[in-house]
């Protein structure tokens, strides 16, 4: 027996698995083996009808009843002992699966109770059967060790002991179906147990028919066990393996021996037969089940003293010695022949590379600021030690800006004082005012911030009592007042300096050529030089003067070649634009002059044509006797003594001769007169020697005439008016209105479409006569009147100048294309000679192709300036 | 920053291409507040050291970055931009002496023109007569013959007794003369008649056998300066009764669309002229066409082409002198020599020296340039009261200048030395 016993023992303790069946199988047959219990009979009555051994093993086993029926007591009583343990495993399964289910649990409560009724019996029977205070030990121990794999257990055990119960009826499929049902308990357990509540007074009677009616079926397979050598028992046992035994529950059998025949269980004891057992059993304490096979065995006292060694936590092998002398294999003395000859792997000579990525994760967490280095630590731990500084005269700059700046230090505001007892709706007398205090805040109405409080302390018998804010009304209606009469609005302001106002003009610079400086002074005249005039190819000066003399210069070297003395002195000289002929026409007194400056000026040629055409006398037909005329100019011939002294032609006018203009072609001359009323304007035709008077009618003070560069235009500049007239048509063309007071002087663009007149009252009015009959430009560069303005022939210059000490040269580009603007850029101030009877330049000429400028000053000098 | 400068020391080494003054090549570390005379004084004391033959003084001028030093050695180095770290190249070379004033010859008019050869000057005057003075300042003649302003004299050339010397004047004519020398008698010879308007220039060709003139009728003439006219002038015209000899010209060049101011022979073939169009034309005479234009962009009153260096100096309606290149094809003005306060009216080159030219203004200064010095000129020679009309350097002696102050005055280069 004791090594079956030990084989069965060596069993249990090494398979927790197999212990779970034991118990499940145990729990089974506590509760449902006596319901199969006709079944099992039948095929224990089929299996003895063949004659086996085995079937004789039963046979004697049913002979030897006695000693068989102990042993399931004993077996009952024992450590597994069936019922005990699975009611307590079903205690246990209810609270655990409490939370699972707890109507469940509610609804079985009786049932339980029911159950518990019957173990605390069986308890107390135990309890009363027991022996030694070693089975206690020994059945606490198992508790403890088999605690966890029961509690799965009996969770199974429960649903398998439904089952039986819903099944009573059809009692004839209950097998298969309890099969069925056994595969798919798991899944179906929650339905089961809701099936068991209905069902628990059927489950109920059927505990009690089963209990009543058990027969007990000693089992005797002993001998086979005692006769049999112990290996051989092991194949001979059981060959079903390690499945849980409980699907053999509803079978009379419990596996197959190796030779495939049944293994039958033995007969099924209830727990009366188990109790009878244990008390007649001497050996029942150590009676154990196998389940595998369900007999009962006797452990030996080996097998005892084993099970002891192990729950003391000893070696089981009680032969081992625990305290045996320690040999130090692996020391630190170096063996002859080592233990671990082989070299090292090289595994250890290479990098490791989990410590590489570990080291990666924490330089890559010091980069993310996710950790810190010691040495940041200490300079965080260090920098809180320090003192902070608040930066108290930081500008008032919002929040964004001082974050950019790294201002992150807040100050709060200061906190405002609790509100004190004066403040109170009831303050203690001592801070209500008393007359004194009362009279001196009055006295400081007009100085409130002196005032010892902000508000007057007033005493309310309760927080009902006080009223609301007195000022609350009106501070609302100012308020709506600010928002209805001041409405917020965006204000866009101009910011429009000075400087964008003033139109953007050419750099002066860019503009070159123009005069800048003075180059020349010609020296001469005596008094007021009142003209001056360039020849046509810019070789010579001409001018004239008060001193009754018109001198002729040379212009690159300033020398004076010629002076002609005439009557009286000289207002107006003019160079005869006619490249064919030298005249210069002057205007001295109320004569007209016309004189060929000398055949030494000039080409030969050209003077010698001059004289010759002008020597002899026009065709007498051509001379009309238009008495107005006649009255207004008269031709008149040249004394020889005149004609030595180069005057070729002279017309005396009624008037005094104030301006002298050429036409473009040289044979007409227009001349203005003095208070001449209509006939102010004579327009003499040098071929024929005869005088015009083109208007018959006054139109005013008429101050200049002069002829339109290229068209038959004659432009009139009475004292406010220009006016432009059509010679050929004989009408007037044009009026503008200048917008002065009194008009000056005028000049026409060589191109002939704009115009400038220059007024008394210092201003330089430009018309573009294509734009409108209105000023285009006013300049007013003078500080004094303006006399004269020029413009020069082929650079985009005009000058002007009057009784101020400069002369402005200006930039005046007018462009072909029409849609565009002429361009008035002031140049340059040129300072002129010092004044002279309040007069300081009295003409000004522009050198016919060279950007020089030449003045006639009153200070009796001609000053040109390049 | 100044004062930084005053205590800088210079490293400098000296070098000449003067060999007689050769100096140590070694470097010499001077303060560079240096000015030109102190500099003078250390040239001389190191020449003293090694040739002791010399025993006067010698005056030197000093190229500092290829330019005339003028002011102290730091400025003008700041001027140029150039580094004062570096060892620095002071090249020198014996100073221009100072011409001396000689003489001041009196005109009845304004002298608008003058030409001196060895022994004589020849001038032209506002009133229409030509002198001839000899270099000493004696009037040997006063030659009326022109009706108008002389405005340009040359002499052709001298065989042995007899000179000849043209004119040009505004009466439209350029003549010829010869003066007899001994006798004291002139003639002119031939007349040239050609243009319409009054002669501004003339210049006679290297070789003299011709001369161009310019003239306010844009034109520049080419005439010949033989005395005789059978080899040159036409039949029909020879045919021609006429008083005196009159030379029609051999060629007119017309391009310039303003008057013609200056007119200068380059070679036997090339006529510079400059007109007050603002261009320089150099015309090639043999095809009468233009060769070669030069652009500015002031009228130009007087132009000048020296061969020893090819480069032409302008004068014009400003108070600049302008030098310009006529090989480069670009119209860019290399140098512009500024000083003086007026109009320049006349430029001359030296004949001898290719770095010095002779400018007249009018503002009363004739000064003499050395190219490298485009800011100072090296002397200004002073004396006349009004605009200076002309100068001449033909004789390398002298420097004459003619002004509307109706002197000629006469300026001796002393210790005249090729270089």
């Amino acid at each position: 027996m004791p090594p079956f016993r030990n084989g069965l023992l060596k069993r249990k303790a090494s398979s927790v698995e197999s212990n779970q069946n034991v118990s499940s199988k145990a729990t089974d047959e506590s509760e449902d083996g006596s319901a199969d219990e006709d079944l099992l009979r039948g095929e224990l009555d089929t299996a003895a009808d063949a004659t086996d051994s085995e079937h004789q093993d039963g046979e004697e086993a049913a002979s030897d009843h006695e000693q068989d029926e102990v042993l399931f007591d004993d077996s009952a009583d024992s450590t597994f002992g069936d019922d005990d343990q699975a009611d307590i495993a079903s205690d246990e399964s209810s609270d655990l699966t409490d939370s699972e289910a707890d109507d469940e649990s509610e609804n079985d409560d009786d049932d339980d109770s029911d159950k518990e009724d019957n173990s605390d019996d069986y308890e107390a029977s135990v309890d009363s059967g027991a022996e030694s205070g070693v089975t206690h030990t020994h059945s606490g121990a198992s508790d403890s060790e088999t605690d966890t794999p029961e509690k799965k257990q009996v969770k199974v055990s429960k649903a398998t002991k439904q089952i039986p119960d819903s099944d009573i009826k059809p009692r004839g499929i209950k097998n298969a179906k309890q099969k069925s049902s056994k595969e798919s308990e798991h899944r179906t357990k929650k339905q089961d147990k809701t099936k068991s509540k209905t069902d628990d007074s059927i489950d109920r009677l059927a505990d009690t028919i089963q209990k009543a009616s058990v027969n007990i079926q000693p089992v005797g397979l002993k001998d086979e066990y005692e006769s049999g050598d112990t290996s051989d028992e092991e194949d001979r046992r059981n060959t079903v393996g390690s499945v849980p035994m409980w699907w053999y529950n509803e079978y009379p059998h419990v596996g197959y021996d190796t030779d495939g025949r049944r293994i039958i269980k033995p007969p099924q004891r209830d727990q009366i037969d188990d109790f009878l057992k244990k008390c007649e059993d001497p050996d029942f304490w150590r009676t154990v089940r196998d389940p595998s096979t369900g007999q009962d065995v006797v452990l030996s006292k080996q097998d005892l003293e084993l099970i002891h060694r192990l729950r003391e936590g000893h070696v089981p092998d009680a032969a081992h010695d625990d305290y045996q002398p320690w040999v130090e294999w692996f020391s630190r003395e170096v063996l002859a022949t080592p233990l671990r000859a082989f070299p090292e792997h090289k595994r250890s000579f290479l990098p490791s590379r989990s410590e590489q990525q570990q080291v990666a994760r924490i330089v890559h967490a010091l980069k993310m600021g996710w950790t810190k280095t010691r040495k940041q630590l200490a300079d965080e731990r260090r920098s809180k030690r320090e003192k902070h500084f608040y930066n108290l005269w930081g500008s008032a700059a919002s929040e964004e800006e001082e974050r950019q700046r790294g201002i992150h230090k807040h100050i709060p505001a200061p906190r405002r004082a609790l509100p004190s007892h004066a403040e109170s709706y009831n303050p203690p007398p001592e801070y209500l005012l008393d007359a004194k205090e009362l009279k001196e805040w009055n006295k400081l109405s007009e100085t409130p911030w002196k005032r010892k409080y902000t508000f007057l302390p007033t005493r309310h018998a309760s927080l009902r009592e006080v009223p609301a804010y007195e000022r609350f009304t009106r501070e609302r209606f100012l308020r709506c007042l600010d928002l209805y009469l001041a409405p917020r609005a965006i204000k866009m302001r101009l910011t429009i300096g000075p400087d964008d106002l003033v139109p953007k003009l050419p750099a002066p610079r860019d503009l070159q050529p123009f005069p800048t400086a003075e180059a020349l002074q010609l020296r001469g005249h005596v008094g007021l030089v009142r003209s001056a005039d360039f020849d046509p190819s810019g070789q010579y000066i001409v001018s004239g003067g008060d001193d009754a003399t018109v001198k002729v210069w040379e212009t690159s070297t300033g020398r004076c070649l010629r002076s002609i003395a005439v009557e009286c002195a000289v207002s107006r000289v003019a160079w005869g634009p006619a490249p064919g002929l030298s005249l210069v026409a002057a205007a001295a007194g109320a004569r007209l002059l016309l004189l060929n400056p000398g055949a030494d000026i000039g080409a030969h040629r050209v003077a010698a044509r001059t004289d010759e055409l002008l020597d002899e006398p026009p065709p007498q037909h051509d001379v009309q006797a238009d008495p107005r005329t006649a009255s207004c100019a008269e031709w008149q011939r040249v004394s020889p003594e005149q004609w030595a002294r180069g005057v070729r032609l002279s017309v005396l006018h009624f008037r005094a001769v104030t301006h002298v203009a050429w036409h473009a072609r040289g044979d007409y001359v227009c001349v203005s007169l003095a208070d001449a009323a209509s006939r102010a304007v004579v327009v003499h035709q040098l071929s024929r020697r005869r005088s015009q008077l083109p208007f018959s009618r006054n139109k005013g003070l008429v101050q200049c005439a002069i002829f339109h560069p290229t068209r038959p235009l004659l432009f009139v500049a009475t004292q406010r008016v220009v006016r432009v007239y059509d010679l050929v048509r004989q009408e007037l063309v044009r009026k503008l209105l200048t917008g002065a007071q009194w008009v000056s002087h005028m000049a026409v663009h060589p191109a002939g479409d704009n115009l400038l007149v220059a007024s008394y009252d210092r201003k330089l009015i430009w018309f573009d006569l294509e734009l409108s009959s209105k000023p285009y430009q006013t300049l007013r560069l003078h500080g004094g009147a303006v006399r004269c303005v020029a413009f020069h022939r082929r650079y985009p210059l005009f000058a002007s100048a009057g009784d101020d000490e400069h002369i402005v040269v200006s930039h005046g580009m007018v462009y072909n294309d029409l849609l565009q603007n002429p361009l008035l850029v002031p140049l340059k101030q040129l300072r002129c000679g010092p004044p002279a009877q309040q007069l300081c330049v009295l003409e000004l000429r522009w050198h016919p192709t060279q950007p020089w400028l030449l003045a006639a000053q009153a200070d009796s000098t001609l000053r040109l300036y390049t | 920053m100044s004062a930084e400068i005053a205590e800088a020391q210079l490293q400098v080494r000296f070098i000449t291409k003067q060999e007689q003054y050769a100096v140590p090549d070694s470097p010499y570390a001077i303060q560079s507040n240096i000015q030109s005379t102190e500099l003078n004084t250390l040239i001389n004391a190191l020449l003293k050291e090694t040739n002791s033959s010399l025993e006067k003084a010698v005056e030197f001028d000093f190229l500092v970055c290829g330019e005339l030093l003028c002011t102290s050695l730091a400025e003008h180095l700041q001027e140029k931009g150039a580094s004062t770290e570096e060892t620095l190249e002071i090249e020198y070379l014996e100073r221009f002496p100072a011409p001396a004033p000689q003489d001041c010859l009196m005109h009845d008019d304004w002298v608008s023109t003058v030409h001196a050869n060895s022994n004589w000057i020849l001038s032209g005057c506002y009133d229409n007569s030509i002198h001839i003075w000899s270099t000493k300042g004696q009037h040997k003649l006063a030659i009326p013959g022109h009706t108008s302003p002389v405005k340009a004299v040359s002499w052709v050339s001298f065989n042995g007794d007899q000179a000849v010397f043209a004119s040009g004047s505004h009466d439209q004519s350029a003549m010829l003369w010869v003066w007899n020398v001994p006798n004291n008698s002139v003639d002119c010879v031939v007349t040239c008649r050609g243009h319409d308007k009054g002669v501004e220039c003339l210049a006679v060709s290297a070789d003299a056998n011709r001369f161009a003139t310019g003239s306010w009728d844009n034109n520049v003439c080419l005439w010949t300066t033989s005395l005789s006219d059978e080899d040159n002038v036409p039949a029909k015209k020879r045919s021609k009764p006429e008083h005196g000899n009159t030379r029609e010209p051999l060629s007119t060049l017309k391009g310039h669309r303003e008057a013609v101011s200056g007119v200068q022979w380059m070679d036997f073939n090339t006529v510079l002229s400059s007109g007050w169009d603002h261009l320089l034309k150099l015309w090639d005479c043999e095809l009468g066409g233009i060769k070669q234009e030069i652009a500015g962009n002031k009228a130009f009153f007087d132009v000048d082409w020296s061969p020893l260096n090819n480069s032409i100096i302008t004068a014009s309606a400003d108070r600049h002198i302008r030098l310009y290149d006529p090989r480069s094809t670009e119209s860019i003005v290399k140098t512009t020599f500024t000083s003086h306060t007026g109009w320049v009216q006349s430029v001359r080159w030296s004949k001898t020296r290719d770095t010095l030219f002779l400018s007249a203004g009018y503002d009363g200064q004739v000064k003499l340039w050395e190219t490298r010095s485009p800011r100072t000129p090296l002397y200004d020679l002073s004396g006349h009261e009004d605009k200076v009309l002309c100068c001449d350097w033909s004789n390398p002696a002298l420097l004459v200048s003619g002004s509307s102050d109706n002197t000629l005055r006469i300026f001796k280069a002393k210790h005249y030395e090729s270089a």
